[in-house]
């Protein structure tokens, strides 16, 4: 007669998870100057925007840790947002099998812990990448109205620089709605 | 019986049928080979044969019927715009039908036998178009597509690019000479009804990859297609990109997926955006096309065809290329705009 013992079986994980998200988009910039004046009316704005210039790029990072890369020379913005957490899980079990089946169901059971902890691990990366998701979907509406108003101004720079090659400016005006009236005199 | 009748074998009569069937288009006839089996001797009789000839003998009038008959070229109806080109026949097409015939489409997937890819005439391209148009709407038609012999017909590519996600395109360069060049023409209103269904779809879509699939196997379908009608001096060709756009862009129905999982990384949201514009883009090439066609003179040999192509893109013209710019650069934006769900049908052109 075979004898029933019981069995405790814990397993445990510690893993460092790292999760991003990110989304590019070209900006649309008019063709009134040729393309490296345009990037440089640019740049300026955004500089004035807090971006730190780098060659042909410029960089900001926001206090939540979201990274916006406008590339100059493509002229596409990138913004993209990484978290890190370092996930501890551990499972315990007990069981009561017969002693001559004891390894068997032991590493059976051990097998089943390891992926329940695995699929554990996979719920929370994946909630912090929601969360992460999340966070930057809601950062990105605001952002677009802000690389609109600097592009706006650039694009304005560019005419009234256009503007004073054809002639004398004689007067530079822009209404409520954002709307530049340039007079020229040839 | 009387005895001109010829006679052949249940079997044999099953591939006649399936045959005669996806030639003219029965599909509820197609349907019902699809889903009983039948085994098949591993050869047909002389007078199956004949039989076959004279029912593939058929294939032009029923391409015809399918709605190519006015073309993009002037001097009348398709028959009469081009010399007689034979349509020819492989082994091929008697290895596909055999298959469909044999296969037991009611089972499930793990139990069909695969048909193996191998060297396709036109006519070979034309069936397993057939095949894969008859399958419409139902399980059998993933089956068909996944088989290596379709996989490697452009016909079948440019038809239903959307079968055949994350795989390449054979050369496509084929279809632009010869007797495909007649058929890809013979299908124009097929292949634009085609494109303007699936474009469809796209607003509906709510898996991120499914449409980024979708969208990289039409773009490399038509993407393909299109070098290959610049390369071959044959863009009357690619006139179904205007047929399939036009309708959409004058009602302005975006391919804007609205619908997509907000659950989703931000990043496959946005590549699954991009990846609905295929068509849009075939448009953008198609407006560079007009702007060249512009620019020819009287003088030179090319004037004709630029102006009947001038014609054809008249039913977009440059504001719905401009709708169409816009749509893209919609699509592509950090923040696109929210389509309303009003305007989702379309009337046939």
């Amino acid at each position: 007669m075979s004898r029933a013992i019981q069995v405790r079986i814990s397993e445990s994980v510690v893993r460092t998870i790292h999760v991003e998200d990110g989304v590019a988009s070209p900006l649309e910039m008019l063709p009134i100057l040729p393309p490296e004046r345009m990037a440089e009316l640019l740049a300026r704005e955004l500089e004035a925007l807090g971006f730190v210039r780098d060659g042909r790029t410029c960089k900001r990072t926001e206090p939540d840790g979201i990274e916006v890369t406008v590339d100059l020379e493509t002229s596409t913005v990138a913004v993209k947002l990484g978290a890190g957490a370092q996930i501890a899980e551990s499972i315990e079990r007990t069981m009561q099998v017969a002693i001559e089946n004891k390894d068997l169901a032991e590493a059976s059971v051990r097998n089943t812990m390891v992926r329940d902890l695995d699929a554990r691990v996979a719920d929370q990366t994946e909630e912090l990448r929601r969360a992460v998701t999340a966070r930057l979907e809601a950062k990105v509406a605001d952002l677009k109205v802000e690389l609109d108003g600097a592009i706006g101004r650039a694009t304005v720079g560019a005419l009234t620089e256009k503007a004073s090659q054809l002639g004398q400016i004689e007067s530079t005006h822009e209404d409520e709605a954002g709307n530049v009236t340039i007079r020229v005199r040839l | 019986m009387p005895d001109d009748v010829p006679a052949v074998a249940a079997s044999e009569h099953e591939l006649l049928m399936l045959a005669r069937g996806l030639i003219e288009g029965h599909v509820a006839e197609v349907g019902a080979i699809f889903y009983r089996t039948r085994p098949l001797p591993p050869a047909i009789s002389t007078t199956c044969a004949a039989l076959m000839r004279e029912t593939l003998a058929h294939v032009w009038p029923a391409l015809w019927r399918r709605g190519g008959i006015a073309g993009t070229a002037p001097g009348g109806r398709i028959w009469e715009r081009h010399p007689p080109v034979g349509l020819t026949f492989s082994v091929a097409t008697l290895q596909l039908l055999r298959w469909l015939v044999a296969t037991p489409f009611a089972a499930p997937g793990p139990t069909y036998p695969p048909l193996e890819a191998a060297s396709l005439t036109a006519g070979d391209q034309v069936m397993v178009y057939f095949a894969l148009d008859a399958a419409t709407g139902t399980s059998a038609q993933a089956v068909i597509a996944a088989q290596p012999l379709v996989r490697a017909a452009p016909l079948a590519w440019l038809g239903f690019a959307e079968l055949f996600g994350g795989r390449s395109p054979p050369e496509l360069g084929g279809l632009c000479h010869g007797a495909a060049a007649v058929v890809v023409e013979a299908l124009t209103s097929d292949l634009a009804r085609r494109w303007r269904a699936v474009e469809l779809t796209k607003r509906a879509i709510t898996s991120p990859n499914a449409l980024v699939t979708l969208g990289a196997a039409q773009d490399a379908a038509l993407g393909g297609f299109l070098a290959a009608c610049d390369q071959h001096r044959r863009r009357d060709l690619a006139v179904f990109v205007i047929d399939a756009a036009a309708p959409l862009l004058q009602r302005g129905i975006a391919p804007m997926p609205a619908r997509l999982d907000p659950t989703s990384p931000l990043a496959s949201r946005s590549a699954a955006r991009v990846a609905a514009g295929s068509l849009l883009r075939g448009v953008m090439t198609w407006a560079q096309w007009d702007q060249a066609h512009r620019g020819v003179r009287f003088i030179d040999d090319d004037y004709t065809v630029a102006q009947r192509l001038l014609a054809r893109f008249e039913a977009i013209q440059a504001t719905g290329a401009a709708r169409a710019a816009a749509w893209l650069a919609d699509l592509a934006a950090l923040v696109p705009t929210t389509v309303p769900p009003s305007a989702a049908t379309v009337d046939r052109p």
